[in-house]
């Protein structure tokens, strides 16, 4: 058995993150011990409605948030317990309600910094209402095997060092919530285990104390001794004696008092916790404590230290005697691990993955970006350029000085051309319209394509083609591609010509013959040039042919080339955005006479046909 | 004074200053500063004034103000005294006793009609009267309280409205302890005044008191120290709790975790004969960085031997992010050239309790003197080990 929490024991918890990182150790103390999850709601006003996601092994569990303590238990008629996690203003009025509940039995209070007349109301109501309340400034409840509430026992590892799936002989009662963890193990090593552990917390006035667990224990056939852990201040120690003094009792009672230390330190001193300290008039010394404890028949250790060896004590006499659990230890190995996070498994060698994707080119896992390995900051450190981070993230190589001021040079002649051509005027059309950057960019990106800036890609992989096809016959290449394909990619121009040559092409082609950069495969399509603008002025070789042949020749991979143009008209894009901004552009709207109206006048609408 | 004069209880007439001077000016709009005798005292937050010479009495007004300007020149553990409280002693033959105090159930209201020193060696004739809380002091029962006191008419009336307004103070309030020792009926007006009083209130409840604007005194009788009010004033800010008290003249010093096994550390380095330098303990989940302002002080603690970095098996304060503090703290120290000759003694369990204790062990590479143990040692051995009661 166990006492206050049990396999029947229903919680609600009333707070928010602490609640939660509550109920993530109460998952965890349930899949160790496979037992349903018993933590049945939340009450937390600002997260009403929602759920929070609970971890209970590999599954999670969705639990529902409530504004109200009435609600949630009305929507949870199994509700017997409340943990209390909210802060110190509001705690003791929640509890309160908590106790005029009349499903809940008992409540636990984590809550740290109430004020001592909230606890001496809350004692009161607690009488009234013969209700059980844990703390304030509890760490909880810990029933080995049948439940936990709150932290209590900290993490899983120790969980199952402590023994903490399965019942003991022992009971604890510790005033601090550290030394009850602390009392949990030295009890798994030197005896059989724990039944149940009770924070009681360490303010001045606890609303149950030892005298209240005493009794609880007394009653529990399993639990054959208590240790409990008091301190200096207040007089619930003394208590403790006196109940033990009063009539003889069933269980054996251990117990150690911190403080001594007190005699020797400046008198007044405040320790950490708030009750641990002495009476205006000297009352409530650890020896005054000790000596009650010692008379009244407990088994009191001189220090800490000896508490291990007197438990052993009684554990053997309990022993002796038949008096302990046959319970039997499990190995660790045979007990739920907690299910590793998908990180651990990979880092300890325990899982392996089948990866999504893979990746080549850049790497953000150590402190900055690596380009191919390369950091970013010793790449500017070193006077690299934009063109550099291209050709590596692009190429997975760092272009040579010539091949980067290419690069350069066929940005700043692609970045911009003017607001008229489609992507510039779909992105203005955009910015009009009260569209963001981004969206406004993503409608002028739209148009790259086949027939503006997008031809960077099939001028090359057709050149190429063509190079290596026909490399001495451009009529049968251009029949071939009449036939197969469609007008030549890269060639041709809307407005520029022969007699009106493009700029941009003169100044790329000027630098590649300079530089004497081989490039076969725009060689290849100025001999294309030649014919096709005898045929038409204007089929000319365009600035994305240029651009395609040219990379292409410097290794760049087909698949990059695109990337040129729409990297170098993302600048004037973005450019144009801007400046309708600035203008505060107004919507654009078609006029009638741009349009050729070739539809058909207005007739009558025919009856629509009955089924 | 002004929480008193809140809640209707008479005080003397008194005045504020910070300079000697103010009182001149302070004399012309208070005639009783002319016609009556003076008393002078620091208006700090110290305890002891009177044995310090911080308490002057029996003064007429040019002797106040060169009390005042005394006072106001000295320096008591490094705190420089900032202000003079200046007030009128009131005449009185007799001296009486009141106090409110807390118990589990509510409070008590204790009344004694002798006062002063007489009140330690009389405790057994103090009358006490008890009011459960959540329940107001019932006019009739402390005019029932006086006259068991043995007070008579007017009297007996006056002190049970003192008493009253005491227990209102102390209910509205949220007092721990007020004691007003001595109260006296003033001879010029036949008020009852209360002379001198403790007043301990509940820190916790300082949300629901926003006129609360006095300063918290150290409750050992001495100012706090600057490694004390820095700790107080971190601890005041994190999550979790930080705490610090010097203690000078020790060799061990304390660096435990918790507020339970923090005292268990103190006394099993008193208990072994040995003489702690500090109380500390860190709790509840701090900030590293917390931890590390805590660890510094610690480390910069004059005269220490032993270093007890100790703690039980946390529930939740992360041992990893907590050691990483400490570790931190450690190194600044030691490149500030302390913890020469100083041993460190580590144990410790919890949420990541491997990884915290590894990185503690790590700093043998960078010589300290560090012996770290984990779960396997019980509590309190390392103290054991440090006063070489055992061996490591």
């Amino acid at each position: 058995m166990a006492i206050v929490a049990n396999e029947n024991t229903r919680v609600v918890i009333l707070g928010g993150q602490a609640a939660v990182n509550a109920a993530r150790r109460m998952g965890e103390f349930c899949h160790l011990c496979r037992l349903p999850f018993y933590v049945e709601a939340f009450v937390y006003p600002p997260d009403a409605g929602k759920t929070y996601d609970i971890p209970v092994g590999s599954q999670i569990v969705a639990v529902p948030i409530y504004a109200t303590l009435a609600e949630a238990s009305a929507a949870h008629g199994t509700i017997n317990t409340a943990l209390v996690y909210i802060g110190p203003a509001r705690a003791a009025q929640a509890a309160m309600e908590a106790m005029d509940n009349p499903k809940i039995k008992s409540i636990s209070m984590i809550t740290e910094g109430v004020p001592e007349k909230d606890a001496k109301l809350m004692i009161k109501k607690a009488k009234q209402t013969g209700k059980l309340l844990n703390g304030p400034s509890a760490i909880g409840i810990m029933s080995a095997g049948k439940a936990r509430l709150g932290v209590i026992g900290g993490e899983y590892n120790n969980l199952i060092l402590s023994k903490l799936y399965r019942q003991g002989s022992f009971g604890v009662i510790t005033k601090s919530g550290g030394l009850s963890n602390e009392i949990m193990w030295i009890i798994s090593q030197f005896a059989d285990g724990i039944t149940t552990a009770i924070g009681i917390g360490g303010d001045a006035y606890p609303v149950t104390d030892f005298v209240d667990y005493l009794e609880l224990f007394e009653k529990d056939p399993d639990t054959k001794a208590v240790v409990i852990v008091g301190e200096m201040g207040g007089n619930l120690e003394e208590g403790a004696a006196a109940w033990y003094a009063a009539k003889p009792r069933r269980i054996k009672l251990i117990g150690v008092v911190g403080g001594f230390c007190q005699e020797k330190l400046p008198k007044g001193m405040k320790f950490g916790h708030a009750g641990a300290k002495e009476g205006a008039h000297g009352e409530g010394s650890a020896r005054a404590k000790s000596n009650a404890l010692l008379k009244a028949g407990a088994i009191v250790p001189e220090t800490f230290g000896a508490l291990g060896p007197a438990i052993k004590k009684v554990y053997e006499d309990l022993k002796a005697v038949g008096q302990t659990t046959k319970a039997e230890d499990i190995a660790p190995s045979e007990l739920p691990q907690l299910p590793r996070k998908v990180e651990e498994g990979l880092k300890s060698g325990m899982i392996a993955v089948e990866p999504l994707f893979k990746n080549t080119i850049s790497d953000d896992r150590g402190e900055e970006p690596l380009y191919c390995g390369y950091a970013a900051s010793e790449l500017i450190n070193e006077g690299y350029d934009i063109p550099h981070v291209i050709g590596l993230l692009w190429n997975k190589k760092l272009p040579t000085p010539l091949e980067a001021e290419l690069i350069k040079r066929i940005i700043i002649l692609s970045a911009d051309h003017g607001p008229a051509v489609s992507g510039a005027f779909g992105t203005i059309l955009a910015a009009c319209a009260g569209i963001g950057l981004p969206q406004s960019v993503a409608a002028g990106m739209i148009m790259i394509g086949p027939r503006f800036g997008g031809a960077v890609t099939d001028a090359a992989v057709y050149m190429d083609y063509g190079l290596r096809n026909y490399p001495n016959d451009i009529p049968g290449f251009l029949a071939y591609m009449k036939k197969e394909v469609g007008p030549v990619p890269g060639i041709g121009h809307r407005v520029k010509s022969l007699k009106n040559p493009d700029k941009r092409v003169q100044e790329i082609i000027r630098f590649v013959r300079e530089n004497n950069i081989t490039s076969p495969r725009l060689d290849y399509a100025l001999k294309v040039q030649a014919i096709t603008t005898t045929k038409k002025d204007n089929l000319i070789l365009n600035v994305d042919g240029t651009i395609g042949c040219v990379l292409l020749d410097m290794g760049y991979p087909v698949e990059s080339l695109n990337g040129f143009f729409m990297l170098a008209r993302t600048i004037g894009m973005i450019g144009h955005w801007i400046d309708q901004k600035r203008n505060q552009g107004r919507l654009i709207r078609m006029y009638n006479y741009l349009i050729n109206w070739a539809v058909t006048p207005r007739r009558p609408v025919p009856k629509l046909p009955k089924k | 004074m002004g929480l008193f004069q809140k809640w209707g209880i008479n005080v003397p007439h008194h005045v504020v200053i910070s300079d000697a001077e103010q009182l001149d000016t302070l004399a012309s709009a208070n005639p009783w500063m002319k016609n009556a005798k003076l008393v002078a005292k620091a208006h700090e937050a110290l305890g002891g004034r009177f044995k310090l010479g911080l308490v002057k009495v029996n003064l007429d007004l040019a002797g106040a103000k060169a009390a005042a300007k005394e006072i106001l020149a000295r320096e008591i553990d490094g705190m420089k005294m900032t202000q003079v409280i200046v007030a009128e002693m009131v005449e009185h033959t007799e001296e009486y006793y009141l106090c409110v105090k807390s118990t589990r159930e509510g409070a008590e209201i204790l009344m004694a009609k002798f006062g002063g020193i007489e009140v330690e060696s009389n405790w057994d004739k103090v009358q006490r009267n008890f009011v459960e809380v959540g329940e107001k002091s019932a006019p009739g029962q402390c005019t029932e309280l006086a006259k068991r006191c043995g007070f008579t008419g007017d009297l007996a009336q006056k002190m049970a409205a003192c008493a009253h307004s005491l227990f209102d103070m102390f209910d509205n309030e949220d007092g721990q302890y007020i004691e007003i020792n001595p109260v006296v009926v003033d001879k010029k007006t036949g008020d009852v005044v209360a002379l001198d009083a403790v007043t301990m209130l509940d820190g916790d409840a300082r949300f629901r008191h926003k006129d609360w604007n006095f300063n918290w005194a150290a409750e050992f009788g001495r100012a706090y120290t600057e490694a004390e009010k820095e700790i107080m004033e971190i601890d005041s800010k994190v999550k979790g709790s930080v705490k610090l008290i010097e203690i000078p003249g020790g060799q061990v010093a304390l660096l435990p975790a918790g507020g339970g096994a923090s005292v268990f550390y103190s006394d099993a380095v008193v208990n072994l004969g040995g003489t702690i330098a500090n109380y500390s303990e860190y709790s509840g989940d701090p900030p590293g960085w917390a931890v590390q302002a805590l660890t510094e002080r610690v480390a910069a603690l004059p005269g220490i031997k032993h270093i007890i970095v100790g703690g039980a098996i946390a529930n939740f304060t992360d041992v990893k992010v907590t050691f990483q503090g400490i570790i931190a703290g450690f190194r600044i120290a030691k490149e500030k050239g302390l913890l020469k000759g100083v041993k460190i003694w580590v144990r410790r369990g919890g949420p990541n309790e491997a990884i915290g204790l590894a990185a503690m062990r790590e700093l043998k590479n960078e010589d300290f003197d560090i012996e770290v143990f984990d779960r396997y040692t019980p509590l309190t051995d390392i103290v054991d080990m440090a006063l070489g009661k055992k061996k490591v």
